[in-house]
């Protein structure tokens, strides 16, 4: 993707996106061959009365095992109730989002497709999404959940499974330095303090298994947020502030007292808390079911506690990072009957229940979150009323080069925590390089 | 022309290919070691052969291992030499799986005729680049060289395009076509090597004795040149085994070969089921194995034998 500014100034920021979506079909898998983009997205799609007709619905979880029944179960029940066939495309989630795009951009793929909420600033510029706002209506999704699934003021996707990214705690190790799970710390200089306290049971403990590796550690703009730094002011990419040095130097203050580990990126982090050597890390409620499955511990799922971010000063509003996935609609062959297959998987109660069920993830709709089903589940309504209530998108993500900025930020960070640059150095220097990649 | 009309080129030193004599040296001198009357000398190579030795074969033992661990103990602290605890679910569950043994069967098509098909272009090829002389010779071996300089991802864009464009996505001949763009130049290049060990007098005796230049080729030539059509399939044989990407992308959900079939059902969003990984890499990786080591001798001389020109 050019790093450069765009060299036209009446070029439009949609036309740009457009263009920077291209370039990460091309450039990042090495993507391909795209045909022209159309614009601004279409309208509405949905059946209108109009006869179902075949399409293809693609998922990254159309290939895991744990999920991969949950979504079999809602394809069957959708042909069967429409009379039309399904045709699932799967691509593995790390390869998922460039595969994607390489096909919509190169018109091979059209229908419904499973997103990350994260990705949708890429596929909108691709000028293939319909807009799905009038599906959205009337259908019970929470205000926060149809946000997650907007970019840019269109409603692009239908929220399904939306969530945060947070923290969460081994309540029985919390316990031992006297930390009970409802009074975990709120401020950050207690955290701090307990972990420290963590530190001292010895034993070869983490503390925190925050991420360290430069592949996630994209994860310190959360904690760049709780300084005060805004991310993105405008259209200015304001990291390189003050608040974002603060919180780089902090993370790195950690790194140097051994409360958090070298090393160590989302993955590692569940290897760790599963097998007892982490008290606190950072995940989405996707991560249960992976630590409890990878734990020798079989009560480790009634030990799993989340809790709110601590803030820098009393009386602010814990950060968290909204997470999750949802359905967009490529416009082209079967469009309709995908946007009606869309509304079907992420809205109707019996489907999300028996979803649900399955891989546990939480619904987007009202009557879905009140259901007793998953107003029983402990962790997860503590996850929504800890995390996600509070969660927000990141800003970086209007931004179609946003792993790329992230990528910059991640790797000053690092150098930080190696010891190779001074915080403010490198928070000036990810800054440039991030306003630069954002043109 | 008949082969009693031919000299006997295989035994003489002077039209043999070099390299299997030289290579074998080092192996000698290291077996003398292993057998030396020196203690010293023979203790000292059993140590480097240990150590070398489990260098190479602790990731495959380790690999072993962890498919017999039980998941919730594959990442168990302190990390176990070997398993306290030995299950073959990850085996089970692997054998009960079709849907692998339907990527092994693309595998196998797609890089048996990758193979083929590299081996044949390139074998005319490196002949010709090695034994004809015309304008532009040099220039052509570089440029195809050349087209190994590009990032293969960046291939895949243009050949995602022509793919798309004449209906290729989703074929064997899409996968086998973009595998033999990349194992070709390598091939060529390596065939050159080896015809150019064989003398040039061999060949015009062929032609003396009546044979035409086909025959000269097919009857003197490509016999002789074996181990370098060995190794220049093998070659092309593990670049369209072990490919990722072009198979992800050309290739679709039915003719998808192991390596991405494999992340495909193994590697998910939040979590990797490694013991099942790690069982399903050893068993599809040990036809390649045995093809290893029944092949290897071919494939060291093959591979070494335009370094050893002159």
């Amino acid at each position: 993707m050019s790093a450069s500014p765009l060299p036209n100034p009446a070029f439009t920021r949609r036309r740009a996106l457009q263009l920077f979506g291209l370039g990460a079909a091309t450039v990042a898998l090495a993507g391909c061959s795209p045909t022209g983009t159309s614009g601004a997205a279409s309208g509405a799609a949905g059946l209108n009365g109009a006869d179902p007709t075949d399409f293809a619905f693609a998922s990254w979880s159309l290939t895991e095992e744990a999920a991969k029944p949950a979504l079999e179960a809602i394809i069957a029940d959708y042909e069967k109730a429409n009379g039309v066939s399904v045709k699932p495309t799967a691509f593995p989630y790390n390869e998922y989002i460039n595969q994607l795009m390489l096909q919509v951009t190169g018109g091979q793929f059209t229908g419904a497709a499973h997103v990350d909420v994260a990705w949708l600033g890429s596929l909108a510029a691709t000028g293939k999404l319909q807009d799905l706002s009038s599906l959205a209506k009337g259908r019970g999704y929470t205000d926060a959940a149809l946000t997650a699934a907007t970019f840019d003021g269109v409603q692009y996707a239908l929220p399904w499974t939306i969530g945060a990214i947070g923290l969460v705690t081994n309540s029985e190790i919390l316990g031992k330095v006297g930390v009970a799970p409802d009074a975990f710390p709120t401020t950050i200089d207690d955290f701090e303090k307990t972990l420290k306290d963590l530190k001292g049971l010895g034993g070869g403990l983490i503390p925190y298994a925050a991420s360290t590796k430069a592949a996630q550690l994209k994860d310190i703009l959360i904690w760049m947020q709780t300084f005060g730094s805004p991310l993105v002011d405008g259209d200015t990419i304001t990291i390189g502030d003050d608040a974002s040095i603060e919180a780089v130097a902090w993370y790195k203050s950690l790194y140097d007292q051994g409360l958090i580990a070298a090393d160590v990126d989302r993955f590692d982090a569940r290897s760790l808390f599963a097998q007892g050597r982490a008290a606190i890390y950072d995940d989405a409620p996707v991560g249960r079911g992976a630590v409890t499955g990878e734990s020798p511990d079989p009560d480790l799922g009634s030990k799993l506690v989340p809790v709110s971010r601590p803030v820098l000063a009393a009386g602010d509003t814990p950060r968290a990072l909204v997470w999750g996935g949802a359905i967009a609609v490529v416009s082209g062959s079967g469009a309709a009957t995908a946007g009606d297959f869309a509304q079907f998987a992420t809205s109707d109660l019996d489907t999300i229940l028996a979803d649900y069920a399955v891989r546990g993830l939480p619904p987007a709709t009202e009557d879905a979150l009140s259901s007793d089903a998953i107003a029983s589940d402990v962790f997860g309504t503590q996850f929504s009323e800890r995390i996600t209530a509070t969660a927000t998108a990141n800003p970086l993500w209007a931004f179609t080069a946003y792993s790329q900025i992230e990528a910059e930020v991640a790797d000053r960070v690092q150098a930080v925590l190696v010891g190779s640059s001074s915080p403010k150095d490198a928070m000036k220097e990810a800054g440039a390089a991030a306003r630069k990649l954002a043109g | 022309m008949t082969s009693t009309a031919l000299p006997p080129a295989p035994s003489s030193p002077e039209t043999m290919p070099a390299a299997p004599a030289k290579v074998s040296r080092p192996r000698r001198r290291a077996a003398s070691a292993l057998r030396s009357e020196r203690p010293s000398v023979r203790l000292s190579a059993w140590i480097a052969v240990i150590v070398c030795g489990g260098f190479a074969l602790l990731p495959v033992y380790w690999l072993l291992a962890t498919s017999l661990t039980p998941r919730d103990q594959v990442f168990s602290y302190p990390p176990k030499l070997i398993p306290t605890e030995i299950t073959l679910d990850a085996y089970t569950s692997l054998f009960a799986n079709p849907q692998l043994f339907t990527y092994l069967q693309n595998s196998i098509i797609v890089s048996v005729v990758t193979a083929v098909l590299s081996v044949f272009v390139s074998a005319y090829m490196g002949y010709s680049f090695s034994k004809f002389r015309y304008r532009g010779r040099r220039q052509l071996m570089y440029f195809v060289l050349a087209s190994q300089m590009f990032p293969q991802a960046l291939l895949l864009v243009t050949l995602y395009s022509v793919f798309s464009a004449y209906g290729l996505l989703n074929t064997y001949t899409a996968l086998v076509l973009s595998f033999t763009t990349f194992t070709l130049p390598l091939c060529v290049w390596m065939l050159k090597g080896f015809f150019d060990t064989i003398p040039d007098e061999l060949i015009e005796a062929a032609r003396v004795d009546g044979a035409s230049r086909l025959r000269t080729i097919h009857s003197i030539v490509l016999p002789l040149a074996a181990p370098g059509l060995v190794a220049a399939g093998l070659f092309a044989f593990v670049r369209g085994w072990n490919d990722f990407i072009f198979a992800l992308t050309l290739a679709g959900p039915d003719k998808q070969t192991l390596p991405p079939g494999l992340v495909n059902t193994y590697v998910g969003e939040a979590a990797t089921a490694w013991p099942e990984l790690m069982a399903a890499s050893l068993v599809v990786s040990l036809p390649v194995a045995i093809a290893f080591m029944l092949l290897q001798r071919y494939l060291v001389s093959g591979m070494t034998a335009g370094a050893v020109k002159g």
